[in-house]
């Protein structure tokens, strides 16, 4: 099959800011990073000629519309200008888009942004609490089923019950990614590191999952800039090729063969990614790994293949993932230590990694990285059946 | 004043099933051709369909199954719920699976594959809700 992507396509420019912005708005912030990423890229607004809105609906479902468009307070050029994105992965999808209208010629420079304002949603009572609100359709807010945790803690049950995984696994996670969070100073928990005593010491949350299973909650944005790899040989940066992606879907698995309950769709996603991109997993170096909650990134240690199904809890004993461990995993401290951006933080991660832009956490020499998202709908039981695999590199 | 549990946001895909509940009585959806059960509202995979759910029914089921996953809520996550509580998914005997709370037992006592049955819980004076609790087991009711 004749390969689409592989190193026609190149990330020239990324900006990100995080934190809590009570007093910006979503398109602020999501102009604010477009800006950076812009200026990163050594662009003018006026060249940038393409826009993309990139859109998540994590746990509670999508977030309110707003009525303003980024590209529109950057006073961008727009020729093109569209919103994309299912549950947790939005940037995937918006760069596999995106590369087809750059071929066409549509555009010579789209910027793909994307704005949170998830923390001031929460904890902003001047604010609308659009968390109250139950989804139209079928979900379990009657029973209980509040949030993401009320039914992901169904997939990790499973794990648990089909492969006798301990607690231990799933600490070993968050301890690791906490050890990350170290290296970075822009993480959340940074100055905050966390043992497998402190973990197996926490209390219960919602059984299986302590607090330190789940993500943390933030506004800010991240945005990053595609060209072609013509276009991206004349400026600054070091470009950041998109060498493959591809999309798995769970949705027959989940709902008729309950079979997925301790897998993500990886097997198509990463079948097509990694024919694209011509790599094995030996290939990779790094790999950003949706962590919505520690099991996500069990089963995908597993699904990806750094070790068999089932066995994960072994492989992940003694900080396999952490630093100096035998594969860097969610280098930045991921969703669940740094800061909460879909798969757009594994992405932004990938990015400084390959510049080599890292600082302390800089994975040696490089040159292959992979980022995954994952998410979809609240449908009682819970139906978090996508996941898309994107491999960038360098030269 | 207590504050309200979150009620069911009903659209037309929904409705029969809770105005069954209201009844008392566990309805999934099955197809008329074929017999295959399914919940929420779909369409029969194994063969043609009739426009718009021509051909499905929303039909009483046994109201039986067996705790798949499940999890303790030992945190409550919104005012109306309070702590410890089970959220379950329990593959119901005509095989779908439903997301539901398991009462009339600990928590603790709770386990995957333990055989379970719908108990009608009117949790609210206008909110009955379908829960589900170990089989054989005779408790008050809520």
């Amino acid at each position: 099959m004749e390969k689409f992507l592989k190193k026609k396509f190149a990330i020239v420019g990324v900006g990100m800011v995080s934190g809590r912005f009570p007093e910006y708005g979503m398109r602020t912030l999501q102009a604010e990073a477009a800006r950076l990423a812009i200026e990163d890229a050594g662009l003018q607004p006026s060249q940038v000629n393409g826009a993309v809105d990139l859109q998540l609906a994590p746990g509670s479902g999508s977030p309110p519309l707003e009525t303003d468009a980024f590209p529109r307070i950057l006073g961008l050029p727009c020729r093109m200008f569209f919103s994309i994105g299912r549950g947790g992965q939005a940037g995937i999808l918006g760069i596999v888009a995106a590369s087809k209208f750059l071929e066409m010629g549509m555009a010579d420079y789209v910027v793909l942004s994307y704005g949170a304002t998830d923390w001031s949603r929460t904890h902003n009572k001047q604010r609308t609490n659009v968390r109250s609100v139950e989804k139209i359709g079928h979900w379990g807010k009657p029973f209980g089923d509040v949030a993401a945790v009320s039914h992901h803690t169904f997939f990790a049950s499973r794990h648990m019950h089909e492969y006798g995984t301990r607690p231990e696994a799933f600490g070993e996670i968050a301890v690791a990614q906490r050890a990350w969070a170290q290296l970075n100073p822009n993480a959340h928990f940074h100055g905050r590191p966390l043992s497998l005593d402190d973990y197996m010491n926490a209390p219960m949350a919602i059984d299986p999952y302590r607090l330190q299973d789940m993500c943390i909650v933030n506004d800010g944005g991240v945005a990053f800039v595609l060209t072609t790899a013509e276009r991206a040989r004349d400026l600054k940066r070091k470009p950041v090729y998109v060498l493959g992606a591809g999309t798995g879907e769970a949705m027959e698995r989940l709902w008729w063969e309950k079979a997925n309950y301790t897998q993500l769709a990886v097997e198509t996603a990463k079948a097509c990614a990694f024919r694209e991109a011509d790599i094995t997993l030996k290939d990779v170096d790094f790999a950003g790994l949706y962590d919505c909650f520690t099991g996500e990134v069990l089963f995908q240690v597993e699904d990806y293949g750094w070790c068999k199904k089932g066995e994960g809890g072994d492989f992940l004993r003694g900080g396999a993932i952490g630093p100096g461990g035998k594969i860097p995993i969610n280098t930045s401290g991921g969703l669940l230590a740094a800061y909460y951006f879909g798969e757009l933080t594994h992405i932004h991660e990938a990015i400084m990694q390959l510049r080599g832009e890292a600082g302390a956490r800089q994975v040696a020499d490089a040159k292959i990285g992979i980022a995954s998202g994952h998410g979809g709908e609240i449908l009682a039981p819970g139906m978090c059946s996508t996941h898309g695999t994107l491999v960038l590199g360098r030269d | 004043m207590a504050i309200p549990r979150p009620k069911p946001n009903l659209n037309e895909s929904i409705i029969p099933f809770w105005h069954a509940v209201n009844d008392k009585k566990f309805k999934l959806m099955r197809c008329t051709k074929c017999s295959a059960w399914y919940f929420p509202a779909a369409y029969c995979r194994f063969h043609a369909n009739e426009p718009f759910y021509g051909n499905m029914r929303w039909e009483e089921a046994s109201g039986r199954g067996k705790v798949f996953a499940y999890n303790i809520h030992h945190r409550s996550l919104h005012p109306a719920f309070e702590g410890p509580y089970v959220y379950a998914l329990i593959e119901l005997e005509e095989g779908p699976m439903f997301g539901t709370n398991i009462v009339g037992c600990a928590p603790e006592d709770v386990k995957i594959g333990m055989p379970v049955e719908v108990v009608f819980s009117q949790v609210e004076e206008d909110l009955i809700l379908p829960q589900f609790r170990p089989s054989g087991i005779v408790c008050e009711p809520a």
